[in-house]
């Protein structure tokens, strides 16, 4: 049983990115994970980090209560699955003002005094899943150096567990595939993001 | 020529801000350039694209705000966009991830040939230079790549002609820099930026 925490982005409901949610919350929930669900868009997130909440960046998360239920998902969950559609390489601007917002100081990383590289404080995650759509080739998307996928196996891995894993599902080439494709990606979506959080 | 100059970070404040500022009285005191200035959350540029933008994005009107049109047609004018922005979780600052999403968009960015293959369409566009501020030091930012500078220096890129030229500026574990750092590197930058575009308008 992991306990799992869906972070769903995408605008339009009936969407493809919203048909892989579906399928996979459908599977995990059968397979003995706990679920929570993030929508953003449905939730109104507001994605914005503004000049205020900049000036806490140093402070400790009781000065942004608005926040608090974020850092209670992240601090309770052993495994992340993001299901987005990558624009221009790289995450949804919703999704990286979730992460500007709420990875935040004493909840994601912390800056020891004279340091200048942060330390990791989300030791309890240990699996990153990126359920992706690109509307490009993958020979396109190795050109452009995969900033998106970066983001996740990188960047944000190293603020979790030492043994944190991250795997990339992604659905290339998604403006010229066929309805089959499409299908069978549906199809074993569940199942490869389940063995993913293994 | 028409030069574009954005700014990423939402504090007027700011040591980013503040080498935007330089980098705009610089190139204003050049005859030779127009300068369009866009502070993003000045103007409380709307960071999501919005599901009614997104269904409108697959069609052949894709702009349907006020501030989406005005920013495009300043766009399709430019001879160099220049972004300015601080570096967050290896990436853009949503905001301007959102600007992208929201103006760079068919008829803009691209469009599509006869045979329905997609196109850049921003081939005026002949500098893009960008200039970050990274917590983090340079080795640091370079084993987890850099990612928002591939964003606006490989994806963008595609989108503007085969000769257009890049240029990167950064600034590295900028939490230990001192002050005369800071102000060396806001001074070699807008320098650096200005003989740049200098060299080619000749």
């Amino acid at each position: 049983m992991t306990k799992t925490l869906v972070i769903y982005v995408h605008p339009v409901e009936g969407s493809f990115n919203s048909c892989v949610r579906d399928a996979v919350v459908k599977y995990l929930s059968k397979h003995d994970h706990e679920v929570r669900l993030r929508d953003l868009y449905a939730e109104n997130f507001d994605p914005f980090l503004s000049a205020n909440e900049r000036a806490l960046h140093h402070t400790p998360p009781t000065t942004r209560p608005e926040l608090a239920r974020d850092v209670e998902h992240l601090r309770w969950c052993e495994a992340i699955v993001f299901i987005y559609p990558t624009w221009w390489s790289g995450l949804p601007a919703m999704l990286k003002g979730w992460i500007d917002r709420t990875w935040m100081n004493e909840v994601a990383w912390v800056l020891p005094a004279g340091a200048n590289t942060i330390r990791p404080r989300l030791t309890n995650i240990k699996r990153l899943v990126a359920v992706t759509t690109h509307g490009s080739s993958k020979f396109v998307n190795a050109l452009q150096g995969e900033p998106g996928k970066r983001i996740i196996s990188r960047s944000i891995r190293v603020m979790c567990n030492k043994l944190c894993r991250a795997r990339w599902i992604a659905l290339y080439g998604i403006d010229n595939s066929t309805l089959a494709d499409r299908e069978k990606h549906l199809a074993t979506i569940g199942q490869r993001v389940a063995r993913a959080l293994r | 020529m028409n030069v574009v100059v954005v700014l990423g970070h939402p504090s007027a404040d700011s040591y980013c801000a503040a080498i935007f500022e330089r980098i705009i009285l610089a190139l204003e005191s050049q005859p030779s350039h127009s300068v369009t200035a866009i502070r993003l959350a000045d103007e409380k540029f709307v960071t999501a694209i919005s599901t009614a933008e997104r269904v409108a994005y697959e069609t052949a009107t894709p702009l349907i705000s006020d501030e989406t049109k005005r920013h495009a047609e300043v766009l399709l004018q430019a001879d160099a966009l220049i972004f300015v922005y601080p570096t967050w979780w290896s990436g853009l600052p949503a905001q301007l991830k959102g600007w992208l999403e929201r103006v760079f968009v068919l008829g803009v960015a691209f469009r599509f040939n006869d045979n329905g293959k997609i196109r850049p369409n921003l081939q005026n566009v002949r500098h893009i230079i960008g200039v970050s501020t990274y917590g983090s030091p340079w080795r640091y930012v370079k084993l987890i790549n850099d990612n928002g500078r591939r964003t606006l220096t490989r994806a963008i890129r595609m989108s503007t002609g085969l000769r257009t030229r890049t240029m990167w500026r950064g600034i590295y574990a900028l939490d230990t820099c001192t002050q005369q750092q800071r102000e060396k590197f806001i001074a070699d930058t807008a320098e650096k930026i200005v003989k740049r575009l200098e060299k080619s308008s000749r």
